[in-house]
């Protein structure tokens, strides 16, 4: 039970956020229930005091030096001891950017919204949650302590204009098709790319408001979003921006035809595209784009801080209301980019089943695949050895895989924002640096829970083997026998594997065919029914991903489902518990693994 | 009591953590324009004029051509370089402001001018804007492809805009304080940039590709004559000292290294 507990307590805690654990399989639901209930007894507290924070106080700066201050600073210019390593950096409070608002373009943050995001962290960052470890109270204390870093708080004459949430459209499909029009229109595909993962054409070259690279957020990874993911969230988040990152915001006249009412605008479009235009057509467009620089004069009048008449003002809302009933249609498309929920990792009952089929398996592009669900494996960076990978941009694999009496086939698929097949190279090394992926098995599967583990990051004592790929030889995958996280030699005796692969829209597919039995000593051989322990790293080339230097995951386990059951097929709890003590044992290897450095 | 626990353990992770040091680019602070307390604008009569050539001094370096890395047929159409230091004949040094520091009253603005920065071939022109206090600044996109105007403004509030390929024309909400020169970039071309000078009075001057600036309409008297370049940086700690006879001119000519 304590066990759970602290699980759940980490959960929105620290070591979820510093080492990317934010797995809900960890999740026990009672003590997850008991928690639920004193946070809501918290959150009435807060919405009494909702809103805006006390006066700076000798307890808020109590706070921000014993929690905040080793990664924002002192002096809150985000140069605390810690950051050194973290990206994104942790943030410079000194310039008054903020990226989580519900505050228009240019505004600073509300009081509730730092005290938000301090109680919820930013996921994708090592920005913990205070949610547990720090009372309201406190929380509401070191929001007042921050804002004295920077003068604008104290300066702004009048509260900050608030986005409304007003009028907000349901989901439906109708209004993601509106929404996936405006999404290319408004242009978040240079960034965001064409199915929103992140891979625009400007996404290599982003960099933030401190000349850190920074990268655009994988749409269709909500769980990865710094501010929530949902509608509202996202509405919010594009409307006013995200400061200090590239991210624009996307408000009032950057709207195509910004006072047009939507027939207007089809008629103005219309006559924007004839060959030729009559006298008439001629004023009739001239009309509308007298209409759009008024709307547009009004909503700069406003913007400037001048109270508008009331014809103005009606003008105003009037323009507003197109503009807004359009960001729900788009902020429902980004929504229908992502699962409700980040999947499940493939664990318990979501253990990889390779199903058999009889005859032909099927090949990368056969719509079989679609019959399969795929398994979750979550990646996290590699900080044990060096090279480490602090901010790993590689956020999970999936899986898929089908076997006949002869062979077994893999669906492997990833996203990664950049296609780079190693034509820079590595600075210290002088290797390229290249997308990869390595899938790994022990040699010999172990027999019971008490056989020694395969090696894990170089603490283990079986040898593993491994599938290494390299999107430099896209059809190609390389057997290797390791012995260690950093020895690693090629198979003498290579099996005939058959490998296709493709990259399109951020994302890799890498299906791979192998034999179920081959000659070779030091590979793995498959039988049906047995659990087999397996594997990944993966290396994103363009975030300087090289040799250790990966996203990893712990072991797994998957096996080729025996044949053929109407009936479902039953997981020993022992694989179960096995593979949920391998996931805590990555998190304990890497708290050792701290701690020794500690002691040193 | 866990948390406190579990969350000290995680502070000691993360301190003992240690890993690459990132290298982000050495971004020296940007040298500010020094700007009076207060302006008094009023009608000037038989003012003076200053002027004089900016020239660059030193090996001249050369130009770093950009790497297009995307919109090639609108943006890579033709060579383009990094306007940080354009040294023209003579060694020329364009793009400089040259500027009175402590005027207080003079000449008002002239609000027939407009105010625009084009975005034009995937490059900002002019690379050095002035933009008064008060007074719109209109953004043109001649290029058919999506730009995002993005200002560094910290005095005012700071501005990420995106003008999309089909708005030729997006003015800007005018500033309230004087400030500058701030950045001024576009992320979806990562290699644009600009600079805008929020000003209080009238009295600055870019120079041209010959190095030439012209402040006219000068109040009769004793002025500090600053500067400020990208590259080459300010003299605000030392500015030159000139004066002014009415109706006539003085000419301050200026040598600038690299910073
Ligand atoms: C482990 C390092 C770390 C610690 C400790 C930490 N932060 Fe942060 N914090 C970050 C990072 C990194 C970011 C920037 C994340 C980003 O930009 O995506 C951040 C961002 C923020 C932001 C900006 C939110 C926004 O909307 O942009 C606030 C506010 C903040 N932290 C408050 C705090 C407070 C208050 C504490 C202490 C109670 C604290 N942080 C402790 C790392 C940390
Ligand atoms: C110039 C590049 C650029 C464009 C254009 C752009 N984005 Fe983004 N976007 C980013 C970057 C970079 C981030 C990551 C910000 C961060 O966390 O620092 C981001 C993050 C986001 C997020 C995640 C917010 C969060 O809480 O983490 C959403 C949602 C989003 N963008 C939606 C959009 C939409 C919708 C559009 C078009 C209307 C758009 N973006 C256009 C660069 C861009």
């Amino acid at each position: 039970m304590i066990f759970c507990l602290t699980q759940s307590v980490k959960l929105h805690g620290w070591l979820d956020n510093v080492l990317y654990f934010r797995s809900a399989n960890l999740r026990c639901r009672f003590a997850a229930v008991v928690l639920f209930l004193i946070l809501g007894v918290f959150s009435m507290l807060t919405v009494a005091d909702a809103q805006n924070a006390p006066e700076a106080s000798e307890k808020g700066k109590e706070v921000y030096e014993q929690s905040c201050a080793h990664c924002h600073g002192t002096e809150g210019r985000g140069d605390g001891a810690a950051a050194e390593n973290l990206l994104p950096q942790p943030r410079d409070f000194t310039r008054g950017l903020y990226k989580i608002r519900s505050t228009e373009s240019g505004e600073l943050p509300t009081d509730q919204d730092l005290f938000d995001i301090i109680t919820e962290g930013m996921p994708g960052s090592s920005m913990p949650g205070w949610e547990t470890a720090l009372s309201a109270n406190e929380r509401w204390e070191v929001v007042a302590y921050i804002k004295t870093f920077h003068s604008g708080f104290k300066e702004r004459e009048a509260p900050p204009r608030e986005i409304s949430l007003e009028g907000k459209i349901p989901f439906s499909e109708e209004s993601v098709e509106i929404g996936k029009g405006l999404y290319t229109e408004l242009g978040c595909i240079e960034c965001h790319g064409n199915v929103g993962r992140g891979d625009g054409t400007s996404a290599p070259t982003l960099t933030d408001a401190w000349n850190f690279q920074t990268w655009p957020a994988n749409l269709t990874q909500g769980w990865t979003y710094r501010g929530g993911a949902d509608t509202e969230d996202i509405f919010k988040r594009f409307i006013g921006g995200i400061a200090g990152s590239p991210m624009p915001a996307f408000e009032g006249d950057s709207f195509l035809h910004f006072g047009l009412t939507s027939e207007e605008s089809k008629r103005l479009t219309e006559l924007e595209n004839m060959d030729e235009m009559t006298e008439a057509d001629e004023e009739a467009s001239n009309q509308f784009y007298e209409k759009m620089d008024e709307a547009v004069n009004v909503a700069l009048t406003r913007a400037e801080g001048t109270e508008l008449t009331a014809a103005e003002q009606r003008m105003y809302d009037d323009a507003m209301k197109i503009v807004y009933e359009k960001s729900w249609h788009l902020a429902n498309y980004v929504k229908s980019l992502m699962p409700e929920e980040r999947p499940e990792p493939a664990i318990g009952n979501n253990v990889l089943r390779s199903q058999y089929v009889q005859g032909g398996l099927p090949t990368i592009d056969d719509a079989a695949w679609e019959t399969s669900e795929a398994r979750y494996f979550p990646l996290v960076g590699q900080i044990i050895v060096e090279p480490r990978q602090f901010n790993p941009t590689i956020d999970a694999i999936s899986v898929k895989s089908f076997y006949n009496d002869t062979e077994v086939v893999f669906l492997f698929t990833w996203d990664d924002r950049t296609y780079t097949t190693g034509d820079e190279t590595d600075e210290t090394t002088g290797k390229p640096l290249e997308d990869a992926l390595a899938v790994q098995f022990p040699v010999k599967v172990p027999q019971g829970p008490t056989a020694p583990k395969p090696y894990f990051l170089g603490g283990g004592r079986l040898p593993v083997y491994l599938w290494h790929w390299k999107a430099s030889a896209p059809e190609q995958v390389t057997e290797l026998t390791a012995k260690g996280i950093n020895a690693a030699e090629v198979q003498e005796v290579q099996a005939d594997l058959q490998v296709k692969s493709t990259y399109t829209d951020g994302q890799y597919q890498l299906w791979v065919k192998r034999a179920l039995k081959t000659e070779d000593k030091k590979d793995l051989q498959l039988e049906s029914g047995v659990f087999v322990p397996i594997a990944f790293s993966a290396w994103d080339g363009s975030n300087g991903d090289i040799d250790t230097k990966r996203t990893i995951t712990s072991w797994y386990t998957f096996v080729l489902e025996p044949v053929p059951s109407s009936r479902r097929f039953v997981y020993p709890p022992l694989i179960a518990l096995l593979s949920f003590g391998l996931l805590i044992g990555l998190r304990a290897a890497v708290q050792r693994k701290n701690l020794e450095k500690l002691s040193t | 009591m866990k948390t406190y626990l579990l969350a000290s353990l995680a502070i000691l992770l993360v301190c003992c953590a240690v890993g690459p040091t990132f290298a982000a680019d050495s971004d020296a602070e940007v040298e500010a324009l020094v700007f009076p307390d207060s302006y008094t604008a009023s009608s000037v009569s038989n003012g003076g004029t200053i002027n004089g050539v900016v020239k660059f001094e030193g090996d001249v370096p050369e130009m770093k051509m950009l790497e297009i890395t995307k919109d090639q047929a609108v943006c890579g159409a033709t060579e383009k370089y990094d306007e940080a230091v354009v040294v023209g004949e003579g060694n020329a040094l364009k793009n400089t402001i040259v500027y009175l520091i402590d005027i207080s009253q003079g000449k008002d603005f002239d609000k027939a001018t407009k105010l625009e920065m084009d975005q034009q071939g995937c490059q900002f022109t002019p690379h050095v804007q002035i933009v008064p206090v008060g007074v719109r600044l209109t953004m043109l996109n001649s290029d058919k492809v999506n730009h995002n105007v993005h200002i560094f403004s910290s005095v005012n509030k700071p501005v990420n805009k995106q003008q999309t390929k089909n708005r030729r024309k997006m003015p800007l909400a005018a500033v309230k304080k004087a400030e500058g020169p701030v950045s001024v970039k576009c992320d979806i071309h990562g290699w644009m940039s600009a600079w805008i000078a929020y000003v209080p009075h009238p009295y600055f001057a870019v120079t041209n590709e010959k190095g030439e600036f012209t402040l006219e309409d000068v109040p009769a008297g004793t002025y500090k004559l600053g500067y400020w370049h990208e590259a080459c940086g300010s003299n605000s700690e030392a500015p030159v000292s000139v004066t002014v006879e009415a109706g006539g001119t003085v000419t301050q000519d200026f040598a600038l290294k690299l910073k």
